[in-house]
């Protein structure tokens, strides 16, 4: 009788360990996501950004990427999965921040290219005009 | 007994707890290795960071990257691979960017270069033309260092030339003083034999065509002054036609009456009044404006 008693006494504060054990596990792996709608914007913003800078003349696949992954965490907010839909907006974001300085780049070299080729046809003009004399 | 039975209890509740913190950690970390991926990530951001021209071109991107793949790099459990990929991807992503953001402040750096090379370019241009010039202005130089010779060359053949009229140079030119040997007294027709003393003076004018020539008539006191300023006038003019018919142009020369008002000797003796009459041919020096280079 005790011995069943005491058992019985026993097997509670291992329920309340057991609970403790599972509020650990799900507050350590999956902490509840904040609303991605920060995320969301930041990533149009980006988005934005990349296509008044001139991406899609100069990095047209990676604005479209960025388009695409702003796609999915839209679907992952209708689906719930909110955890998703911030990574895949994150993931648009840098994406299209890489847009914008791969544009900055190209229209760089762009410049330096025309540079280099006005001087080169100044030179031969100059060294032309050099020999009519 | 009821130690016994408490201590039991503590046991178990001890290996509950325990149990617990077991399935915590077999829940968040089975076997925990860095996500697949971020070896690349890293090995991409090494090879950008190597790069001595380009590492230094994007401190604060590059520092971001390096912030992203270490993320990235973060042993993570099998279930959360999905996390895993994320991280690479956005790690990834930072590191394009920072090669990006170099590139750009590289070619912005060239840029300077291409200018200053564009700068020089024009320089030499400008050096080239300097220096053509220059060299035509030596040619100049040697030209008019020749033509100095030249001149010389000319002033001594003048000289001679001068001293074959029998004239003088004067402040007014050169003089050239016809006697009234040529001309019969009291006319203005020239003797037949003047022509040769004209000739040397036909001669020089067309060796110099810049020259213009004043012709003046002087006679001496014998008549009146009205006839001696006519038969002057028409004396310088007999020579004056003489010249054009010998193919001197009218435009080079004047002619001047000037009567008997400018005697060179003294009009009492019969040898004064014969040097007085005479015809004075004034080659003009040349004036510098008309000279061209």
């Amino acid at each position: 009788m005790n011995d069943r008693t005491a058992s019985g006494r026993a097997l509670r504060p291992m329920i309340a360990a057991s609970l403790a054990g599972i509020l650990i596990l799900v507050s350590a792996c999956a902490s509840a996501p904040l609303a991605p709608d920060s995320a969301l914007d930041g990533a149009r913003v980006a988005i934005s950004n990349a296509d008044k800078a001139g991406a899609g003349q100069h990095a047209n696949a990676e604005l479209a990427e960025a388009r695409a992954r702003l796609a999915l965490a839209d679907n992952a907010v209708k689906d719930e999965d909110m955890v998703a839909a911030e990574r895949f907006a994150r993931e648009s974001q840098v994406q299209a921040e890489l847009a914008s300085a791969r544009t900055a780049a190209a229209k760089a070299a762009a410049v330096n290219r025309d540079m280099e080729r006005g001087t080169e046809a100044m030179t031969e003009e100059m060294e032309r005009a050099g020999d009519q004399r | 007994m009821n130690n016994l039975f408490r201590n039991h209890a503590s046991y178990a509740t001890a290996l509950t707890v325990a149990a617990g913190v077991g399935l915590t950690l077999a829940g968040c970390a089975t076997a925990p290795v860095s996500p697949e991926g971020s070896a690349d990530v890293r090995a991409k951001l090494t090879q950008l960071q190597a790069d001595p021209e380009l590492a230094t071109r994007a401190p604060v991107a590059i520092r971001e990257a390096e912030a992203a793949v270490r993320t990235a790099e973060e042993p993570l459990a099998a279930a959360d691979a999905s996390l895993g990929t994320h991280r690479v991807y956005i790690a990834d992503r930072k590191v394009e960017i920072a090669m990006a953001q170099a590139a750009t402040k590289q070619a912005e750096l060239e840029r300077v270069k291409l200018g200053e090379e564009r700068e020089r370019s024009r320089l030499d241009a400008r050096t080239r033309e300097a220096d053509a010039a220059h060299a035509e202005a030596e040619a100049t130089r040697v030209a008019a260092a020749g033509a100095a010779t030249q001149a010389a060359l000319q002033a001594e053949d003048m000289q001679r030339q001068i001293d074959a009229l029998e004239a003088k140079a004067t402040e007014r030119g050169i003089v050239l003083t016809l006697g009234d040997v040529l001309f019969t007294s009291g006319r203005a027709d020239l003797k037949v034999g003047a022509a040769g003393n004209l000739d040397r003076l036909v001669a020089f004018l067309d060796q110099n065509p810049d020259r213009r020539v004043m012709i003046e008539g002087h006679t001496d006191n014998v008549g009146s002054d009205d006839s001696n300023l006519g038969l002057s006038q028409r004396r310088a003019d007999s020579v004056q036609s003489f010249l054009v018919q010998r193919g001197i142009a009218a435009g080079r020369i004047s002619t001047s009456g000037k009567g008997e008002h400018q005697p060179v000797a003294d009009n009492q003796s019969e040898g004064g009044r014969q040097q007085n009459r005479r015809v004075e041919v004034i080659i003009e020096n040349p004036t510098p404006v008309a000279k061209s280079p």
